[in-house]
């Protein structure tokens, strides 16, 4: 057994190496860790949190880095791939924080590994930025060392439930309406079911919730719990889930021949993914709500980041894109006014932020009273059969109006 | 009529995949005696076959079961050759040949990783999201041909097992394998033959479920457990118990949205499971197999 | 072979692994996965208790990992239970568990056992992922920073339990319950025949078993600070322990040790750069060990020391035919 321990501990000295906390000395390069689902269910929203991730590396180091006290030092992104396990986000972490000893950390892309790896941030003490957990439990811990850039799920709902209720005063969808509430059993869904329950009995009388089931995160089959909805005979299918289980369900849906006078499955539905699984026919009129939309301005930081991201990769940038991208920067900017490495200095400057952005609203802040999650509106699109997807709401960014109910239902 | 109808006629749609995807864990049970734990590993890796079919050629899945069942039956036969032939027979092997099988299975697991990634996928055939009415209710037209397909293939069976001299070799095997060779059967044959056929149909219900379902290198694990619920449920004396068994796990599944969450429909197959291995121990498997 | 010979052997282990961080200079990295290490060496030596003692493979006792872990962080968040009880509640709670499920199934034999394992596992899974007033459901159970102990505490906590279930192993194989086990691996009837009551002891062992996997649950979960039902009853943790078994050698006393030294370091070389590739390699492992060599590394250390050809050549044409 004594062979096994030399085994499994080598001959690495040190413990107490403890160096780059110390304020003293600038670095050569300042290296971000950084795990995302590259493989894996969410594979396909890794890829894009990566390029939003690469792009803002592109441009802090494309005049010489980071400014840190009047020297401009170059950043370094350490990324590993988690394969969407939370067991792997959690031990890459660890390996990336006490073994490679990066100066700080970007979080992983989805609810349910943000949750489990922010605890690792939070027991090094090593400044946490994610661009990709929304619930609003990762934040309501106590905890100081992570941050943000989604605003909260339950904000979600709340927006879009403004505009139903739009359509409603208008007559085109029915006063009280039936509600077939469906959610994924994490923390993101428990927030979208909160917003569109608190919304519902803060307007008595104008919503049912005749259905109230959730469903397990990487569903194969989801025959069961649409054979409830059709059921209970909903006007408003309205859906909390992520890109893979948005997919499969909406095609089940679809093959079942189901049709509500409205479907929404929360943020997802303008992704070309799911144009290209479902078809245009099958992503038509379906009603979401997102953190960013390119259409929200051409001006300014938005044109810039536009601009810049379509010349690197071809393509015109998503919200998950938008959010890697912020989330970088706003770790940059924290650094670049703390003038240190330090972690609890940038950790307090990331605190204190208050940044121009290109996110609703055109400032991120971490606000302290919401556990260090940023906290701006929604813009509410919906997919039109023309291929287009405007935002319908709110009214002052709209490039285009809604469509309700959905004419796609035959009786 | 109505819902309770509607989901009656979705669980018998069930239960023809069911009776698929069983009988080939049912065959090499009966023949071999072994528990294949590969099969869920088969039934995704033909799945991954008909994506890339689709894919790449433009077959459309159901056109590529007959390429389905002859890769699946090439690769049963090199895993009896390779592999299981050296496990000993009887109860000593029994535990061996878990093992061995389950270490297939993340080998095949693991190859699909590294082809495919673990990306979901999706065969998005033209038809994949119309319906067709039928009795009143409105059913997936993919579901329905899956029906037909695993109603032929079981059809198919039936008189292969008893009208042909294989057939018949097959079930004398199966009954016991000394006699077999008394009356001059080549029984290592028919091993070889039965795992072989055993894998190509597990080849066949990867196909359809590929049809039915979004898939990654670690799906098949419920589909393996829900064949063992049918064998053990209907027995492996008869398609027909095959069917029956079939039936009632779907049936269990569909109609338990009424008494239990949906969320939690997925779990009834398992504790239907071990709730019939509790009350017929030594399951159903007993003498009469394969009559 | 004396009596004392092996628990000196292992008092000397235990001293020279009690004092190492001390003593060697450790990287606070592999201190801390050495320290998880001992835990699933524990959880492995459990697991051989039922599958290697009895000869019953089970592919599900993540059940028990988790309900030890979820019990533990339960205790601990809401009773304010010390750890240490913390994790004593969920090895008992675990135990009761295995008990309530393993009572009537392990009359099964074989394959049938097996698959009603695979069968409690998922059910299990499935139950406490959607029950989430207990679990938290897919978003988990965040134990409080404060109060629990550190990675580098923890450490000797593993090895105090690895020295457990080392005991518990050895207790079990030299007393009347490990003949009696044997008797019941070699042929259940004619061990009721012996006087040996089969369902009793099997219930023992299978409830030992349980509470040990258990409380490593519970260690996790304060090892981890974070748990969450998908990750903890997921079936790849029943896999990893029955794999850290088999490689090491299924049924041997100490062979579950070696095999988690080498499933940790596979799975942390792996880890960084390829973390895909390792399940395929468990598994080629897992057919070569099956077709050459069933008792695993146990059964090769043995082979080398003995140097006994005839013997190996002998059992693979046994096997062949």
């Amino acid at each position: 057994m004594a062979v096994l321990s030399l085994a499994l501990t080598g001959c690495i000295p040190g413990r107490d190496g403890d160096d780059s906390d110390s304020a003293s000395g600038t670095p050569d390069k300042i290296v971000i860790g950084a795990t995302l689902p590259l493989t894996g269910t969410e594979s396909k929203t890794g890829a894009r949190f990566k390029q939003g991730y690469e792009l803002a590396f592109e441009m802090e180091n494309a005049d010489g880095g980071i400014d840190v006290g009047g020297t401009k030092v170059p950043v370094e992104l350490q990324l590993l791939d988690d394969t969407t396990d939370q067991a792997k986000a959690v031990n890459l972490a660890q390996r990336l924080i006490t073994q490679d000893r990066v100066n700080f950390f970007l979080g992983t892309y989805s609810t349910a590994l943000v949750e489990a790896q922010s605890t690792v941030a939070e027991q090094n003490k090593i400044p946490y930025v994610t661009g990709g957990g929304a619930a609003t439990s990762i934040y309501a811990k106590g905890y100081t060392w992570v941050f943000g850039t989604l605003a909260p799920v339950a904000n979600l709902a709340t927006t879009e439930m403004e505009w139903i209720a739009e359509q409603q005063a208008a007559g085109a969808l029915p006063k009280p309406a039936k509600v077939a509430l469906v959610w994924e059993n994490t923390s993101h869904g428990k927030d979208f079911r909160k917003g569109v329950q608190d919304f519902a009995t803060a307007h008595p009388g104008s919503y049912e919730i005749v259905t109230d089931e959730s469903f397990a995160l990487d569903g194969k089959d989801f025959s069961a719990i649409l054979s409830t909805v059709r059921a209970a005979k909903a006007d408003l299918f309205m859906v909390d889930a992520h890109l893979p289980d948005f997919i499969t369900m909406q095609r089940q849906y679809l093959s079942s021949n189901m049709c509500h006078q409205l479907i929404t499955y929360g943020a997802r539905g303008t992704e070309s993914d799911a144009k290209t699984a479902l078809g245009q026919t099958g992503v038509d009129y379906i009603l979401s709500a997102v953190w960013w939309n390119k259409q929200q301005g051409n001006a300014g930081l938005n044109k810039e980041f536009v601009e810049k991201f379509t010349a690197m990769f071809g393509t015109a940038p998503e919200w998950y894109q938008a959010l890697g991208y912020e989330a970088a920067r706003s770790l940059f900017t924290a650094i670049a006014r703390a003038g240190t490495v330090d972690k609890a200095a940038v950790r307090d400057q990331l605190s204190a932020l208050d940044m121009d952005s290109i996110l609703p609203g055109g400032k991120l802040r971490y606000p302290a009273d919401k556990g260090g999650q940023a906290d701006y509106p929604f813009v509410v699109q919906q997919n039109l059969p023309d291929g287009s997807s405007p935002i319908i709401y709110p009214a002052e960014v709209a490039t285009g109006k809604g469509v309700a109910p959905n004419p796609t239902c035959h009786g | 009529m109505g819902e309770a109808f509607t989901l009656a006629v979705s669980a018998v749609l069930l239960a023809g995949f069911y009776s698929a995807m069983a009988y080939g864990l049912g065959l090499i049970y009966g023949v071999l005696r072994i528990v294949n734990l590969a099969h869920g590993g088969i039934i995704m890796a033909a799945a991954y076959l008909a994506w890339q079919l689709f894919d790449r050629f433009a077959i459309d899945p159901f056109l590529a079961i007959p390429i389905a069942l002859v890769v699946f039956f090439a690769v049963g036969v090199a895993i009896y050759l390779g592999l299981v032939r050296f496990i000993p027979r009887g109860p000593a092997g029994g535990v061996q040949s878990l093992l061995l099988l389950f270490g297939v299975w993340l080998v095949i697991r693991n190859a699909a990783y590294l082809l495919f990634s673990g990306n979901e996928q999706v065969i998005h055939t033209t038809y994949a999201t119309s319906s067709v009415s039928l009795l009143g209710g409105s059913f997936s037209v993919t579901r329905v041909a899956v029906f037909v397909v695993a109603l032929v293939t079981l059809l198919a069976l039936h008189l292969l097992l008893s009208r042909t001299f294989l057939g018949r070799s097959i079930r004398a095997v199966a009954q016991n394998p000394e006699s077999a060779t008394l009356v001059g059967i080549d029984v290592h044959r028919v091993y070889v033959i039965s795992f072989g056929l055993g894998t190509a149909l597990a080849g066949l219900a990867g196909v359809l479920a590929s049809t039915l379902f979004a898939f990654t290198p670690s799906f098949g694990a419920s589909e393996l457990l829900k064949s063992f619920v049918i064998i053990v449920l209907g027995g492996l004396g008869s398609v027909v118990g095959i069917a029956l068994g079939a039936l009632v796990l779907a049936a269990a599944e569909v109609f338990a949205v009424y008494v239990v969450p949906p969320y939690l429909t997925a779990a009834v197959g398992f504790v239907l499971l071990v709730v019939v291995l509790v009350l017929r121990p030594g399951g159903l498997f007993g003498q009469r197999v394969l009559r | 072979m004396t009596r004392w010979r092996p628990v000196a052997g292992a008092a000397a282990a235990f001293l020279a692994l009690y004092l190492a961080p001390v003593l060697l200079p450790i990287d606070e990295y592999t201190h801390d996965i050495v320290g998880l290490t001992f835990v699933f060496m524990a959880a492995a030596l459990a697991w051989n208790w039922v599958g290697g003692y009895v000869g019953q493979i089970s592919f599900g006792h993540s059940a028990m990992f988790g309900v030890g872990g979820f019990v533990a962080a339960r205790a601990m968040t809401a009773l304010d239970l010390p750890f240490v009880l913390a994790w004593l509640a969920g090895g008992l709670i675990a135990g009761g568990y295995a008990l309530l499920w393993g009572h009537p199934t392990l009359r099964l034999r074989g394959p049938y056992f097996s698959i009603a394992t695979i069968g409690v596992g998922e059910a299990t899974r499935l139950i406490a992922t959607y029950w989430s007033d207990f679990t938290g459901g897919s978003s988990g159970v965040s134990l409080p920073l404060a109060g629990n102990p550190s990675k580098f505490e923890l450490y000797w906590y593993g090895l105090y339990l690895l020295a457990a279930a080392v005991a518990v192993s050895y207790w079990l194989r030299v007393s009347r319950i490990g003949l009696g086990l044997l008797a019941i691996k070699e042929d259940v009837e004619a061990a009721g025949d012996l006087g040996v009551n089969p369902t009793l002891y099997q219930d023992v062992v299978l409830f030992l078993s349980g509470v040990m996997v258990g409380v490593c649950g519970g260690f996790y979960a304060s090892y981890q600070a974070f748990i969450d039902p998908q990750d903890m009853f997921s079936f790849d943790r029943s896999i990893g322990l029955i794999l850290m078994a088999v490689i090491g050698g299924i049924g041997t006393v100490l062979g579950p040790i070696g095999g988690a030294v080498v499933f940790v370091i596979i799975q942390e070389y792996l880890l960084a750069n390829y973390s895909d590739l390792y399940l395929g390699l468990y598994g080629l492992l897992l057919i070569l060990i099956i077709l050459f060599e069933p008792q695993g590394l146990t059964g090769l250390l043995r082979r080398l020391l003995r140097l006994r050809p005839h013997r190996f050549r002998r059992e693979r044409r046994e096997a062949a035919t």
